[in-house]
C-alpha cells in the first residue's frame, strides 16, 4: 500500500471571472427574492373563478305544484270556487253542453280551468265525477258521495292500479319520516300533482345544469336526433 | 507636476480564495433562501390550518363518547368562526334494524333537475368550484347505453320529447369498491348500508374516485366556498359538516336526516315523485312494497358485481 503522498498545492481554481458572475447571480437572486416578497401575486395564483350565482330559491321548494281543497281550507285561502249554490239552483244541475265536436263548452265562470281528461277528452263529463244532485260533493263510481277533501277514492274508482301503487306508495310521493316512530308523514294526494279536469301534468323548465370549472355557462347542446330504436 | 499616481493596487492574493468562497456561501445561501421562500409560498393560501386538536384526533371508530363530544365541539367552534353560525352538529349512528334502500321511478322522472339543487342546499357542498353529488342523464328513449347519456342538457321544457332522464348518485354499494381501495380507512359501509367518509380522516389520494365505477365521488379541488346564507346549519360528523379542501365527499343518503327518521332531501323535493326511500328490513315500508310488486328493476352496471343499494324501476 502506497502511503497518500500529500496534495500538492492546486493552481487558483477560480479564475476572478467566476466571482463576478457569482456575485451577480446572487445579486439577482435577491433581487427576485425582493420583487416577489413585495409584490405576493408573483408566485402564482390559481386563475380567478368565474362567479357561481346560487340557484334561484323556487328550484329548492318542496311544496306540491297544486294546491288541494283540503290545502286552501288550511291556508284559509278564497274558497268561493267551490260555493256552487251561490250560483246554482238546489235541484237543478246545470246542464252539460257540448259542441258539433263533442268538446265541453264551459261558461266563462269556469273558464279558470279547461276539461282534458283522458286521450280524446274521454272523461269529461262533469257529472262522473261532480254529484248531480248534490253540487257541493263528489260522486265516486260506486255511488259513494264524497267530500271535497276526500279526493282520492274518487280518482281510485278509476284508476284502480294506479290507486294501488298509491297505497303502497309507489305511485306519488310521501314526506316527512320514513320512520313512524320518529316523527309524522304525509302523502301527497292526487290532486296534489293532478289537476282533476286536466290531469297530465305539465312540462317545466329545467333547474341549471352542471357547471365545469372553465366556464361560464355550460354550452348549449345541439338536440341529437330522436332514437329509433 | 505629474498627477500623484495611484496607490498600488493592494495584494489581495492571499485572501483572494477566501473571498471567492465567500462569494460562493452567499450566494448559495441566498438563492437557498429564495428556494425555501418558494416552496413555502403556498403556506401563504392556507386560510385554515389543521389545528392541533385536530391533528391529534383518534380514528372514528376509536373515539370514545367523550371525546367525540369534544371533536363535535370543535367542529361547532370552526364552523362559527368561519361562517358565523352557530351549527348544531351531530354523530348520528345507524339505527338497529334498518337497512336504506333507493327505488327512482324511470317512467316519472322529468328531469327538472330539482332534486340536484335540493340536495346542494341540504349538505353544504362546495359552490364554487361546483360540487354537486346527483348528476341527472338525459337518454333516448329505448336505450340503456350510458355512452349515450348527456347530463349538460339545456331545454326550454323537461320532459323533452324522445328522452327519458337517470339521476345518478352514489349508489351505496354492498359490495362497494371505493371502500376497499382506500389506504387509510377513511371511507367504509356501515350497517345501514350507507357509505360514509370521515373527512377528518381522508387523505386525498382519490383511489376512491378512480374506483367507483359510477362517477360518484367528488374531490375538494379547491378551498370550498359557500355563501354564508345558504349554509344548512343541521349537520352530521359523518354527512354534511363542511368539508376542508383536499377531500373526497359524495352522496351519504342525507345522515343527518335519514338516521333521524326523516326522507333524504332529493325526495322530499321530487315534484312527480319519482324517488322513493325506506328500510328494506321492513315488510310494510314503500321501498318494500316496490320490490316486491314492481317487475322491471336496474341495477346500474350490475355486471360489476357491486350491487347497488339503489334500484330503478319502471311502471309497465
Ligand atoms: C261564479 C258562479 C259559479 C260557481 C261558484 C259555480 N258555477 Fe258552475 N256554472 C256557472 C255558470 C254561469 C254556468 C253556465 C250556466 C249554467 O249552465 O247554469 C255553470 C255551469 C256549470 C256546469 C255545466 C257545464 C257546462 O257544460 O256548461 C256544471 C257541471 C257546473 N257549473 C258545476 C259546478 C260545480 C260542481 C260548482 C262548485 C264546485 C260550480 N259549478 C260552481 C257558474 C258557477
Ligand atoms: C269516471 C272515471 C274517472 C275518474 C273518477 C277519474 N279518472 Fe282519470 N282518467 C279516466 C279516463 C277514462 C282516462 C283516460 C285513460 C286513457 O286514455 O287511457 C283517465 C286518465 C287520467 C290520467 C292520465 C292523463 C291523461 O289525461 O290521459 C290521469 C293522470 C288521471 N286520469 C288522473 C285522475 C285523477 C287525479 C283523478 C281524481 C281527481 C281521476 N283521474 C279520476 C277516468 C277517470
Ligand atoms: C275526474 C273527475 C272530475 C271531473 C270529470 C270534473 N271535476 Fe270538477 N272537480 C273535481 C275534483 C276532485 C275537484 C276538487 C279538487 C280539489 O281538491 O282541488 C273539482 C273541483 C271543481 C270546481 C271547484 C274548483 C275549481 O277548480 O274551480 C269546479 C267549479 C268544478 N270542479 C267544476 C267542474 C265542471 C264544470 C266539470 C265538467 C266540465 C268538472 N268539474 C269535471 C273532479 C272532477
Ligand atoms: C307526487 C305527484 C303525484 C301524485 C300525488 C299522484 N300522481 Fe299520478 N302521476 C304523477 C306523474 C308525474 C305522472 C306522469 C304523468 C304525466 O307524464 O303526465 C302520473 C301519472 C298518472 C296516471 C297516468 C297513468 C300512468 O301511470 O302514467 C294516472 C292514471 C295517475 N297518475 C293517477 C293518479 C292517482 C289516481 C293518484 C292518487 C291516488 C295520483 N296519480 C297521485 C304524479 C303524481
Amino acid at each position: 500500500m502506497d502511503t497518500p503522498s500529500p496534495i500538492p498545492p492546486t493552481p487558483d481554481p477560480f479564475p476572478r471571472r467566476t466571482g463576478y458572475v457569482l456575485a451577480g447571480l446572487s445579486l439577482g437572486f435577491a433581487g427576485l427574492l425582493a420583487l416577489f416578497a413585495a409584490d405576493p401575486g408573483l408566485w402564482g395564483r390559481p386563475p380567478a373563478r368565474p362567479a357561481v350565482p346560487p340557484v334561484d330559491v323556487k328550484f329548492l321548494d318542496t311544496a306540491p305544484w297544486r294546491r288541494s281543497y283540503a290545502d286552501l281550507v288550511a291556508a284559509k285561502e278564497d274558497l268561493s270556487d267551490f260555493d256552487c249554490y251561490a250560483c246554482h239552483e238546489k235541484n237543478k244541475p246545470p246542464p252539460i253542453r257540448y259542441d258539433a265536436n263533442h268538446r265541453i263548452i264551459l261558461p266563462k265562470e269556469h273558464s279558470n280551468f279547461s276539461m282534458a281528461h283522458g286521450s280524446h277528452d274521454r272523461n269529461n263529463q262533469c257529472y262522473n265525477c261532480h254529484n248531480e244532485s248534490n253540487l257541493v260533493t263528489l260522486q265516486a263510481r260506486d255511488g259513494r258521495e264524497l267530500k271535497f277533501d276526500n279526493s282520492v277514492p274518487l280518482c281510485g274508482s278509476c284508476h284502480g292500479p294506479t290507486y294501488r301503487d298509491w297505497e303502497g306508495g309507489a305511485h306519488g310521493r310521501t314526506s316527512g319520516h320514513w320512520d313512524a316512530k320518529s316523527g309524522p308523514s304525509r302523502r301527497l294526494v292526487c290532486v296534489n300533482c293532478h289537476d282533476p279536469h286536466q290531469p297530465r301534468i305539465p312540462g317545466r323548465a329545467a333547474a341549471p345544469g352542471p357547471r365545469s370549472l372553465r366556464e361560464e355557462t355550460p354550452p348549449a347542446v345541439p338536440v341529437p336526433p330522436t332514437s329509433t330504436r | 507636476m505629474a498627477p500623484p499616481l495611484p496607490p498600488a493596487a493592494p495584494d489581495k492574493t492571499s485572501d483572494h480564495a477566501m473571498s471567492r468562497r465567500s462569494f460562493l456561501r452567499g450566494s448559495a445561501a441566498v438563492s437557498g433562501l429564495a428556494a425555501l421562500a418558494a416552496s413555502l409560498s403556498p403556506l401563504r393560501e392556507l386560510q385554515d390550518f389543521t389545528s392541533t386538536e385536530e391533528f391529534l384526533q383518534k380514528y372514528y371508530k376509536e373515539l370514545t363518547p367523550e371525546e367525540m363530544k369534544r371533536v363535535l365541539a370543535r367542529i361547532e367552534r370552526e364552523v362559527e368562526r368561519q361562517y358565523g353560525i352557530r351549527p348544531h352538529v351531530r354523530d348520528l349512528r345507524p339505527m338497529d334494524g334498518v337497512e336504506f334502500v333507493y327505488c327512482l321511478n324511470l317512467t316519472r322522472c322529468i328531469g327538472c333537475r330539482k332534486c340536484v339543487h335540493a340536495c346542494v342546499a341540504e349538505n353544504n357542498p362546495s359552490r364554487n368550484p361546483e360540487i354537486q353529488y346527483i348528476r341527472v342523464l338525459r337518454l333516448p328513449h329505448g336505450s340503456l347505453d350510458l355512452e349515450k347519456a348527456e347530463h349538460r342538457y339545456a331545454a326550454e321544457q323537461v320532459p323533452e320529447k324522445g328522452y327519458f332522464y337517470m339521476p345518478v348518485q352514489c349508489q351505496q354499494c354492498e359490495n362497494p369498491p371505493c371502500v376497499k381501495v382506500c389506504p387509510v380507512n377513511a371511507t367504509w359501509q356501515e350497517k345501514d348500508g350507507i357509505t360514509v367518509i370521515d373527512y377528518d380522516w381522508c387523505i386525498g389520494c382519490r383511489y376512491c374516485e378512480a374506483a367507483c365505477p359510477y362517477w360518484a365521488r367528488r374531490f375538494n379541488f379547491a378551498q370550498p366556498t359557500i355563501p354564508r346564507e345558504r349554509l344548512n346549519p343541521e349537520m352530521a360528523y359523518l354527512g354534511n359538516r363542511p368539508r376542508p379542501k383536499g377531500v373526497m365527499e359524495k352522496c351519504h343518503f342525507c345522515v343527518q336526516r335519514t338516521r333521524a327518521g326523516r326522507y333524504p332531501a332529493c325526495l322530499e323535493v321530487c315534484p312527480v315523485g319519482a324517488r322513493k326511500f325506506g328500510n328494506i328490513l321492513d315488510p310494510n315500508s314503500e321501498v318494500s312494497h316496490i320490490l316486491r310488486e314492481k317487475r322491471v328493476f336496474i341495477q346500474l352496471k350490475e355486471e360489476m358485481g357491486t350491487s347497488p343499494r339503489f334500484f330503478y324501476y319502471f311502471d309497465k
